[in-house]
């Protein structure tokens, strides 16, 4: 029994003596708790890392990384307002129902993640270019149907489509159906996941095997891998694609090629009052493609992950961080990173 | 003063040590899949196959003739009007709300996982019941099996097979293999000291004691292994359509993704349909070979 009144003193004490330090440990200029979401492929990671250690150490944010992903990191802000921040969220499929949380005020864009856009298409390994140079169009592709047999059943060719859950599943599938790739002989095979579709695409490369399927830069995988977009001929039709290739119900889909995706910094509105300055950060930070190919490139060789990719990022590349941030943030990152 | 840091935090090895030694292994399977992956792919030509052919088999058959066997096949083995009643309305459901043709895909697959399953598991069960030493060597490769997280062993399959049904065949396998393994080998050990005696006694063979005493003294629990591994096989389904296997699993995926929930529930209940049938067909098929041997004891 004596223990125990011991033992519960100690506890109480140790309570309020963490009690006591937590406020002091608070920077002068506290924006408050922000959450980020950290989302599963290497620049949302990477991203969403470097915003984290941003906000932490050069605006005293209390900031935290959740696990997200497009969809349901957007629909819980636009629903709930947590995260705070979505880094680099794909805005092409559910454009909609970001603008309409914009016009509600529930949410901020506060900038281009992404200053080129996604890029999407329809990709082949250069070398089998080489080999059949026609391949860089879609008639050559169709012309070639043979080389993308399926191994499952040989009277079909495979164009590796979207993973189940992905907005690009519907759009690749409407613009097989508007390029008549059916009638080729051709299916659009669900990979299953983002694991599935990179390693289908790995598999292919490393043994010089044709490949044919969607992908999207920039991720480190077509910064290792030199693969060329197919060419649709038809141009980018903003309208048709909006209207009907990213929907399910589209009836009669007309050949576009994707356009650059927006891909942006989405933060709750709540943020901008209370942070203001963050946000300001938050408009500035954006990259190019061809940049982050190169780092996504990096962190694959290092099997860096994105805590580790954002320090270096900061370490080496000051010149282009520099700009998006005052002096005295700066300062303050530079001495973050020093203590690391 | 020395570093004491390692008080605080794990004197771990140094990064780029780690990272070496990754890249290293990584390096070493990526040779030996660029080297072996052609012949290991044509070792699993057969069974591709046969699943191909299996599933089409299911998909383009008429579906009133699939349900009709099916039933038919249920009652055979399950000799049971109550069991064959519920399948019919679980199957008439399942394509009364669109489901029919990812529901053979899975069944055409889980059934031929299920047969590997139990072809190789009770085997091994048995090895394992006989021999101490085969127990310590596959206990633990059963506890990897079960806790490693699928994806890890996937990745390098996918890397050699690329994705589709084999390496779908192989995660399902890997996984809902061990119980039927375990409760072989735990049926067979818990069989009574004293009945192995008389048998002995009455001058039976290695062969007849385990034919004629251990496996039907086992059943119960054999079947008990057996109904978990059909179980686990059909929770494998969502994991193993994230490696591009058709059916049930990739409208799960999708709804997880999309944030459909009816349309995750009832192709859940899809597979847990699914589930009971098999499981209740087997359980009748074990509970009819154990009268049959009560018949012949009490003879």
């Amino acid at each position: 029994m004596k223990i125990l009144k011991y033992l519960i003193a100690a506890g109480f004490f140790a309570a309020t003596s963490a009690l006591v330090t937590a406020p002091a440990a608070a920077q002068s200029h506290d924006c408050g708790s922000v959450t980020l979401a950290d989302m599963n492929w290497s620049s949302a990671t990477f991203i969403a890392n470097l915003d984290r250690f941003v906000l932490e150490h050069a605006y005293g944010c209390d900031a935290e990384l959740i696990p997200g992903d497009t969809v349901p990191t957007g629909t819980s802000m636009i629903e709930k307002g947590k995260p705070d921040i979505a880094s680099e969220l794909w805005t092409n499929s559910f454009r909609d129902a970001l603008d309409a949380g914009v016009k509600e005020g529930r949410l901020v864009i506060a900038g281009k993640s992404l200053s080129d856009g996604g890029q999407e298409a329809f990709w082949v390994p250069r070398y089998l270019v080489e080999k059949h140079p026609e391949l860089a169009t879609i008639q050559g592709v169709i012309k070639n149907a043979g080389l993308f047999r399926n191994p499952e059943d040989p009277t079909q060719s495979v164009l590796m489509g979207c993973p189940s859950g992905w907005a690009c599943q519907i759009s690749v599938e409407n613009m097989a159906k508007a390029m008549n790739l059916g009638d080729a002989g051709f299916i659009v095979r669900d990979p299953g996941s983002s694991a599935g579709l990179s390693g289908s695409l790995t598999r292919a490369y490393e043994r010089e095997k044709p490949w044919l399927g969607y992908y999207w830069a920039p991720t480190a995988l077509l910064g290792k891998f030199d693969m060329v977009a197919v060419d649709f001929g038809s141009g980018i039709d903003l309208e048709g694609y909006v209207n009907c290739i990213t929907q399910v119900d589209c009836e009669n889909p007309q050949p576009t090629m994707f356009p650059p995706a927006p891909v942006l910094t989405v933060a709750v509105s709540d943020l901008a009052k209370r942070a203001p300055d963050a946000v300001d950060y938050l408009s500035k930070r954006a990259f190019t493609n061809a940049f982050l190919n190169g780092l996504l490139a990096w962190m694959e060789e290092n099997q860096a992950d994105g805590e580790i990719a954002a320090v270096h990022f900061l370490n080496e590349n000051e010149a282009v961080w520099r700009p998006w941030v005052s002096d005295a943030a700066a300062a303050r990152i530079k001495s973050a990173l020093a203590s690391l | 003063m020395a570093d004491t840091s390692w008080w605080v935090t794990f004197p771990q090895m140094e990064r780029e040590t780690l990272v070496g030694f990754r890249k290293a292994l990584d390096g070493a399977y990526r040779d030996f899949s660029r080297s072996y992956g052609d012949a290991i792919e044509a070792f699993f030509e057969p069974l591709l196959f046969f699943l191909v052919w299996f599933e089409r088999l299911l998909i383009n058959a008429p579906w009133w003739a699939v349900l009709v066997v099916v039933c038919a096949l249920v009652f055979l083995v399950g000799r049971s009007w109550k069991i064959v009643a519920g399948t019919a309305v679980a199957f008439l459901l399942i394509g009364y709300f669109g489901m029919w043709k990812d529901t053979m895909s899975t069944m055409s697959i889980i059934t031929v996982c299920t047969l590997i399953a139990i072809a190789l598991g009770v085997p091994i069960g048995i090895v394992m019941a006989r021999s101490d030493r085969a127990r310590t060597i596959v206990t633990p490769i059963l506890d990897v099996m079960q806790t490693m997280p699928a994806f890890v062993y996937l990745i390098p399959v996918v890397m050699l097979l690329g994705i589709g049904k084999v390496p779908g065949v192989i995660a399902v396998v890997i996984y809902a293999i061990p119980p039927v393994i375990r409760l072989t080998n735990l049926g067979i050990r818990l069989v009574d000291r004293d009945v192995l005696e008389a048998a002995d006694a009455f001058g039976a063979s290695g062969w007849q004691r385990l034919v004629g005493v251990q496996i039907p003294l086992a059943l119960p629990t054999i079947m008990a292994g057996i109904n978990q591994t059909i179980m686990m096989a059909l929770a494998m389904v969502v994991i193993a359509s994230m490696i591009g296997v058709q059916g049930l699993g990739q409208p799960v995926l999708r709804s997880i993704t999309n944030q459909y929930f009816t349309l995750g529930l009832l192709n859940g209940l899809a597979i847990v349909a699914l589930a009971i049938v098999f499981d209740r067909v087997s359980q009748a098929y074990g509970r009819r070979m154990q009268l049959q041997y009560e018949r012949i004891s009490n003879v």
